[in-house]
């Protein structure tokens, strides 16, 4: 019973924030790597990190702060280790290990030479009112005709976007890997299925130099088609590519003011 | 005895702290940015169906909704998109059938179809189309050999002995190497392995399709894998229709295994950064693309695409990727640029030539200029090498020192040209510059030749500066199917609104361009890559250090009044519990 004095919660909270910190450092990535089926690990982003840590180590705060006897236990770690050798070696790691922490952290701060660009969160861009009020043309046309368009339009697809977009419109054309800002991947239901057939069609005519300014990276590598094909050819691309993707196009929603 | 052996314990565990404390800061700086970014040849086979009409008529379905674009309607390679491939579709009409673990010239196996069909074609349009289900890609598997009457009529082809594959180590590579000689794999392949072999672009098949010699260095290309399986796969299968042939006769197995260890050792995987750092330097610069200094400095190799922003578009570059360093000093910033190039064919119009650009100003927000080429009010600033030109620059200097010799590569083409183009227009306006910098005070960068700088704000807006400030200088040459050029500039020069001034520990967006010459590239038509980003490297400061002496003292006395309070107010444990 007399173990009972010698509390060692300083040491399993320390030890807590290492575990916590070795699973979002070393093993997140190879966790999101399996889950989200890519061929290369995903680091953590070095702010999210940040507060994770400050996560942790607040949440250990709170925890042996939540009753007189933990936050009493957790602070009678400094006191004396008396006979017990173990806590006599914790306490000696901890008082030195503290200081070159900080000293690590202040190197680290203070070395800008280090430093990787920020990259900037894609940010999409509202529909032009010029172009909320465009209609596709071939909407109307039927099946048949349609069906033509479409394919029309696949081939399009395949003739000009399929360097960057790919064949199977998942974004992984032979051109992809050259851009940092990678083409989309239209297979992916948070991509052209979660727009209106019209903003396709001002994305694929005005493309990259046409964003406005907020679309932040502006990095987009989206040619501005309109120096090549004409509008008819865009809109039938639009069908062929959701055709290819496997995607529908968000209908408008009729109710509008 | 007992305390010592506990003392020893304590000063271990410190140790192995500090230690475990140490290889997490190594391993974080290791990880960053660097990705694999590319396909592998997978060889498991699954699910196979037996060949029926319906599994025929269902594989014809998928055809005609996913291949047909590039390998047409009627399988002959043919479809719409074809004409923008650059390597062309498979002709299925014909036996051309690359990856098979058959002899040569004859059919490939139904799992070398599954195969191929499952991990695509790394370096070419063909995706991996592990997206349709086992049982689709064995319909359409069912229905692509009805294109080719042979599937039908010959006996089905037997699979050639993979080889018992021995490890490599360098006794083999060496070994491998003289068979790299013997066997004539050079005259092809060049004798780096870079695709430059004598005889590849003189050759055309049968079908009058032009052959490239596989570029050996670049792993990440390799046509149905690079592991040393693949490799030697490849050796003894040969390749159909192509002059690479079957080497199981002329080669025993085990020594295509050492040349395959040796193919395996001239290879490397891409490794691409988005910082590329620029070593300081104090002393001078390197002298030439060639000097020794530039091994100091660590190269990023940068992926590259054809130029598709704007009309009109480029979609068969010969480019894809391209490396470079950086070194500068006090004065200039020098670049070395390498790309792999099968040919060394210059003219007046079509040159093989490098292009870095930069801001024009160094942005102090996020927003950068547009990647290609800048936009109206956000303007780029372009450094332009052109081979021709350097080889002109060659023959001249070669007239002026008389009787000294070539220094490099670069001239070699030039003699011919020459003649024919020297008294041109537009090299007359160069020539003026280029004597202007031989007369210069300043002997550093000795024959090199000005190269151009452009102002760009947008395609359609290009401007050559005024020739008193081109400042920029560059030489290159091509040996053994690679490019090197040095390009160099002082890092400020009197022109602030159109040159980047170069500043220490900021990071300054680049992108690069290349033009194949004997691709016909020129102007739009062209290889380039996005921004990336550049950044002179600062020594450490010395109040770093100062500030880190500072943290820890104050850490340290907080941490002892800390610890001395609660020594001498212990915390009282609560009564309920003693």
């Amino acid at each position: 019973m007399g173990n009972k004095k010698n509390s060692y919660s300083m040491i399993v909270a320390i030890v807590s924030i290492l575990i916590v910190f070795i699973i979002i450092k070393f093993i997140a990535p190879y966790v999101f790597m399996f889950l989200l089926a890519k061929d290369h690990t995903m680091p953590t982003p070095s702010t999210l990190m940040l507060w994770y840590m400050i996560l942790a180590i607040l949440g250990a705060l709170v925890y042996v702060s939540t009753s007189d006897l933990k936050w009493a236990r957790f602070l009678s770690f400094i006191l004396p280790a008396g006979d017990d050798k173990t806590k006599t070696l914790f306490q000696k790691i901890i008082v030195i290990s503290f200081p070159l922490l900080v000293g690590w952290f202040v190197y680290s701060g203070t070395m800008s030479g280090t430093a990787s660009p920020v990259e900037l969160r894609i940010q999409h861009p509202t529909l032009l009112q010029e172009y909320e009020k465009l209609e596709n043309p071939f909407a109307n046309a039927d099946e048949k005709t349609k069906r033509r368009y479409v394919e029309e339009g696949k081939i399009l697809y395949q003739q000009n976007c399929r360097p960057c977009h790919g064949s199977k419109a998942d974004g992984n054309g032979p051109f992809a890997n050259a851009f940092r800002l990678r083409p989309i991947n239209f297979t992916d239901p948070g991509t052209i299925a979660t727009v209106v057939e019209n903003f396709a069609f001002w994305r694929i005519k005005e493309g990259g130099p046409g964003l406005p300014n907020v679309s932040t990276p502006w990095d987009s590598a989206m040619p501005a088609w309109e120096d090549a094909l004409t509008d008819e050819q865009i809109w039938k691309i639009i069908m062929g590519e959701y055709a290819t993707a496997g995607v529908a196009p968000r209908q408008r929603e009729e109710m509008e003011h | 005895m007992k305390k010592i052996k506990k003392n020893l314990i304590l000063k271990g565990l410190f140790i192995c702290l500090f230690a475990v404390a140490l290889s997490f800061i190594c391993l974080s700086d290791g990880v960053a940015q660097s990705s694999q970014l590319f396909k592998t040849y997978k060889k498991e086979v699954s699910g196979k169906i037996p060949e029926t009409s319906d599994s025929i008529a269902a594989g014809k379905e998928i055809y005609e909704k996913r291949c047909y674009y590039c390998h047409g309607i009627t399988g002959d390679g043919n479809g719409p998109a074809a004409p923008r491939l650059d390597p062309k579709p498979r002709n299925f009409t014909r036996n051309e059938y690359k990856i098979r673990s058959t002899g040569l010239s004859e059919l490939p196996t139904d799992e070398d179809l599954f195969r191929i069909i499952t991990s695509g074609v790394e370096g070419s349009a063909m995706p991996f189309w592990s997206t349709l289900s086992a049982k689709e890609r064995w319909q359409v598997i069912h229905y692509i050999k009805t294109f080719n009457k042979d599937f039908r009529d010959k006996a089905a082809s037997k699979e050639v002995s993979s080889g018992a594959g021995k490890a490599s180590d360098q006794e083999s590579v060496k070994r491998g190497k003289k068979m790299f000689k013997e066997a004539k794999c050079f005259l092809c392949h060049g004798e780096d392995g870079k695709a430059d072999g004598q005889i590849t672009t003189t050759l055309k098949g049968k079908w009058n399709l032009p052959y490239k010699a596989r570029n050996l260095t670049k792993s990440w290309l390799f046509k149905g894998g690079n592991s040393s399986e693949d490799i030697f796969r490849t050796v003894t299968t040969g390749i159909n229709e192509t002059p690479m042939g079957s080497y199981a006769d002329y080669l025993t197995d085990e020594d295509r295994g050492h040349l395959t260890h040796y193919v395996k050792s001239i290879s490397y995987d891409m490794k691409t950064e988005v910082v590329l750092k620029s070593k300081l330097t104090v002393g001078d610069l390197p002298d030439s693309p060639g000097d020794e200094a530039w091994n100091t400095a660590s190269s990023v190799e940068l992926p590259m695409a054809g130029q598709i922003i704007a009309s009109p578009r480029f979609w068969t570059p010969s480019a894809n990727s391209i490396k470079i360093k950086s070194i500068y000093n006090n004065e200039d910033i020098a670049f070395l640029i390498e790309w792999d190039d099968m040919t060394n064919e210059q003219s007046e119009v079509y040159s093989d030539a490098v292009a870095l650009q930069f801001p024009t100003k160094i942005p102090e927000g996020l927003k950068k200029p547009y990647f290609a080429m800048g936009e109206s009010g956000n303007g780029v600033v372009l450094w332009h090498w052109r081979a021709y030109e350097e080889s002109l620059h060659a023959v001249k200097e070669e007239a002026e020192m008389g009787s000294e010799t070539a220094t490099d590569g670069g001239g070699v083409v030039a003699v011919e040209e020459e003649t024919g183009h020297a008294e041109g227009g537009e090299t007359q306006e160069e020539s003026a510059e280029e004597e202007a910098i031989i007369e210069a005070p300043k002997e550093k960068f000795k024959n090199f030749m000005t190269i151009r700088e452009l102002n760009a704000k947008g395609f359609r807006n290009l401007v050559v500066q005024p020739s008193n400030s081109q400042d920029a200088k560059g030489k290159g040459y091509w040996e053994k199917g690679k490019w090197k050029v040095m390009v160099t500039r002082p890092l400020v020069t009197s022109d602030k609104k159109i040159d980047i001034q170069f500043e220490k520990g900021k990071l300054i967006p680049y992108a690069l361009a290349i033009w194949d010459g004997s691709n016909k590239e020129i102007g739009g038509q062209k290889s380039i890559t996005s921004w990336y980003y550049l950044s002179l490297e600062m020594p450490t400061p010395k109040s770093v250090y100062f500030y880190v002496i500072i943290a820890i003292i104050i850490a340290v006395s907080i941490q002892f009044w800390v610890i001395g309070r609660i020594r001498r107010f212990p915390p009282e444990i609560p009564a309920e519990e003693v």
